[in-house]
C-alpha cells in the first residue's frame, strides 16, 4: 500500500489553505498595499532617528512612574493572592463539596475572562483615575488567574495525602491547612511570584486608561511626538522588567526544587 | 504504652456481605464477610487487583459499599458532621501519605486533630499535651531524636514509623495498613512487624494487606484471603501452611 499521498496531501493542503487565509485577511486589513507599506518604511526611518539620543531629562519623571507601576503590580498581586487562596480552597472538591466547588470555579473562569486593562477601565469609572484603579483591576483579573492556578495545584496533590488526613477524621478546614496547603506551599509561591513578574509587565501599559504607572508617559511621549523621551521611558521599563525577571526567576527556581523534591514519592 | 487504650478482647471489626463496584464495572468484591478481634493482627492476602487497597478504603469510610454492614466496636460504621469520618479507625495508605515538606512531630500531630478543636488547630495552638504525648509514641518506636526532621529525610523504615505515629495519636480501635511493609528490606520489614505485632497486643484490631507470605505466617494471629471477590480462606495463622495459602491465593 503506498502511504505517500495520504499522509503528505494533508500537510500541503493544510499550508497552503492557511496561506491563503492569512493573505485574505491581510488585505482585509489593508496591509496588502504596496504603497502603504513603503510609505511606513520611510516613517519608520524617521521615527528612529527622532528615538536617538534618549531623552536624559525625563529619566526622573520616568523612573518615578516605574516605581508606582511596580507598586501597582506588587499591590495588585498581593490583594488578588488574597482573593485568590480562599477562593482556590473553595473550588476544591474535598474542601466544599461538588456543588460548590463547581459554581466556585465557574465564578473564577468569568473573572479571568475579562483581561486586566479592561478591569482598571472599570475602577477608573468606579474609584476615578490613578494608580488605585490600576491596583484594584490588577487584583480581579490576578485573583481569578492564581485561583485557577492554585486550584489545578491543591487538584493534583498525592490522594494518598488527602486519604491519610481524612481518615483522621478532620474538618474540611483543617484538611485545607495541615493536608492541602502545606503539600502546595512551594508550588503557590512560586505561581505568585511567575504572576507579580507577569503584572509588571501588565502594569506598565494600565496608565493608558488612566489607571496609574508609566503607562501614562508611554502615550503621552507618543501623542505629542516627543519619541526621545519615549526612548528613555522604553529603555527604563524594559530595565526594570529584566532585573525583575531574572530575579523572580532564581527565586522561583529555587520553591519549585524544593517542591518537585518533595514530590518524589519514597 | 502511650496512644493506646487497653479494650476488652473481642470483636472489633466486623464485616457483613459486603459488595462493591467502581461505577458500572463489575463488582470486585462480592460478599465479602469476616472479623477483626481486638488484640489481634489480622492479615489480609490476595492476588494483585483482588480488591485489598478497596476493602481497606471501604472500612475507612473513603468509599461508600453498594451495600453490607460494618460495625466497630459493635456500632454502625458512620460520618460525623460535615463528612467527619471516624477517628477509631486509623488508615496507613501504601506510600503513607505524610506530608513530607513537614516535621515528623508535625505530621504525628495531625493525628490528633479531631480531638484539638477546629479553631485551635487552625490557630496552630496543638495542645501541650498532644506534643507530649506524640514525643512519647515517637520515643517508643524509636525514633524520638527524628521528632524535629522533615519526612523527607527519613529512611523507609523510620517513615514507616512515623505512620503508625500518626495513627496512635488518633487512639484508634482499629488500624488499617495497606502493603504494610511492601517497601522495605526484610530486616526492616521484621523490625517493623514486631512494632506492628506489640501495637496488637495493647489491645488495637490491626488489618493489614501484603504480599509476604512468611511474614504473614510468622506475626498474624489470622489470616484472610480474598478470592474473586469473596474471602477463600479465613483461618488462625499457626493453622495453615504456605502451600495451602498459595492454593488459597491463586485457587
Ligand atoms: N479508583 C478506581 N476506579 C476504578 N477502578 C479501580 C479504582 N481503584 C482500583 N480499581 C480497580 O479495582 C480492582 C481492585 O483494586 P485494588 O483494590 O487496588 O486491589 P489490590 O489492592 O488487591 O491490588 C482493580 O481491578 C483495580 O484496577
Ligand atoms: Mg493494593
Amino acid at each position: 500500500m503506498n502511504l505517500r499521498p495520504s499522509t503528505v496531501r494533508p500537510g500541503k493542503m493544510a499550508m497552503l489553505g492557511v496561506s491563503g487565509v492569512l493573505l485574505a485577511v491581510l488585505w482585509h486589513l489593508g496591509l496588502a498595499d504596496g504603497p502603504l507599506l513603503a510609505r511606513g518604511a520611510r516613517n519608520i526611518g524617521i521615527f528612529a532617528q527622532d528615538l536617538v539620543p534618549p531623552d536624559a531629562s525625563v529619566l526622573p519623571t520616568v523612573a518615578g512612574a516605574m516605581v508606582e507601576t511596580v507598586e501597582i503590580a506588587f499591590a495588585g498581586t498581593m490583594l488578588g493572592f488574597v482573593g485568590a487562596l480562599p477562593l482556590a480552597l473553595a473550588a476544591n472538591d474535598t474542601v466544599s463539596g461538588r456543588t460548590a466547588a463547581g459554581a466556585v470555579r465557574m465564578f473564577l473562569a468569568l473573572v479571568r475572562t475579562i483581561p486586566a486593562l479592561l478591569w482598571a477601565i472599570v475602577f477608573v469609572v468606579a474609584v476615578g483615575l490613578g494608580a488605585g484603579a490600576g491596583v484594584l483591576g490588577l487584583a480581579m483579573y490576578s485573583m481569578g488567574y492564581m485561583g485557577k492556578m492554585f486550584a489545578d495545584a491543591f487538584d493534583d496533590i498525592d490522594p494518598e495525602v488527602v486519604e491519610a488526613v481524612r481518615g483522621v477524621g478532620v474538618g474540611r478546614l483543617q484538611l485545607a491547612r495541615f493536608a492541602i496547603l502545606p503539600e502546595t506551599a512551594n508550588a503557590v509561591l512560586a505561581q505568585t511570584l511567575f504572576v507579580f513578574e507577569y503584572n509588571v509587565r501588565a502594569s506598565s501599559i494600565l496608565g493608558f486608561v488612566g489607571a496609574g504607572g508609566i503607562g501614562f508617559y508611554l502615550l503621552g511621549y507618543v501623542q505629542s511626538l516627543q519619541y526621545d523621551a519615549l526612548m528613555m521611558a522604553i529603555l527604563v521599563t524594559f530595565a526594570a522588567v529584566v532585573v525583575i525577571d531574572q530575579a523572580s526567576m532564581r527565586i522561583r527556581r529555587r520553591f519549585l526544587s524544593v517542591a518537585s523534591h518533595t514530590a518524589t514519592r519514597s | 504504652m502511650p496512644g493506646v487504650a487497653r479494650v476488652a478482647p473481642g470483636v472489633a471489626v466486623s464485616v457483613r456481605d459486603l459488595w462493591f463496584s467502581y461505577r458500572d464495572a463489575a463488582p470486585i468484591l462480592r460478599g465479602v464477610t469476616f472479623d477483626a478481634r481486638a488484640g489481634e493482627m489480622t492479615v489480609i492476602l490476595g492476588e494483585s487487583g483482588g480488591g485489598k487497597t478497596t476493602l481497606l478504603r471501604i472500612l475507612k469510610g473513603l468509599v461508600m459499599p453498594l451495600r453490607g454492614e460494618i460495625e466497630i466496636l459493635s456500632s454502625p460504621l458512620k460520618r460525623g458532621l460535615m463528612g467527619r469520618l471516624d477517628p477509631r479507625v486509623a488508615y496507613i495508605p501504601q506510600q503513607l501519605g505524610l506530608i513530607r515538606s513537614q516535621s515528623v512531630v508535625t505530621n504525628v500531630l495531625t493525628g490528633a486533630l479531631a480531638r484539638t478543636g477546629t479553631l485551635r488547630s487552625l490557630l496552630g495552638l496543638m495542645p501541650v499535651e498532644h506534643t507530649e504525648e506524640a514525643e512519647a509514641i515517637l520515643h517508643m518506636l524509636g525514633i524520638g531524636e527524628k521528632a524535629a526532621l522533615p519526612v523527607q529525610t527519613l529512611s523507609g523504615g523510620e517513615r514507616q514509623r512515623v505512620a503508625i505515629a500518626r495513627s496512635l495519636m488518633q487512639h484508634p480501635t482499629v488500624i488499617l495498613a495497606d502493603e504494610f511493609v511492601s517497601q522495605l528490606d526484610i530486616v526492616t520489614s521484621r523490625e517493623i512487624m514486631s512494632l506492628a505485632r506489640d501495637v496488637a497486643d495493647r489491645g488495637v484490631a490491626l488489618v493489614m494487606t501484603t504480599h509476604e507470605l512468611d511474614l504473614a505466617r510468622e506475626f498474624a494471629d489470622r489470616v484472610i484471603v480474598l478470592r474473586d471477590g469473596a474471602v477463600a480462606l479465613d483461618s488462625p495463622a499457626r493453622e495453615v501452611d504456605e502451600a495451602a495459602l498459595v492454593k488459597a491465593i491463586r485457587g
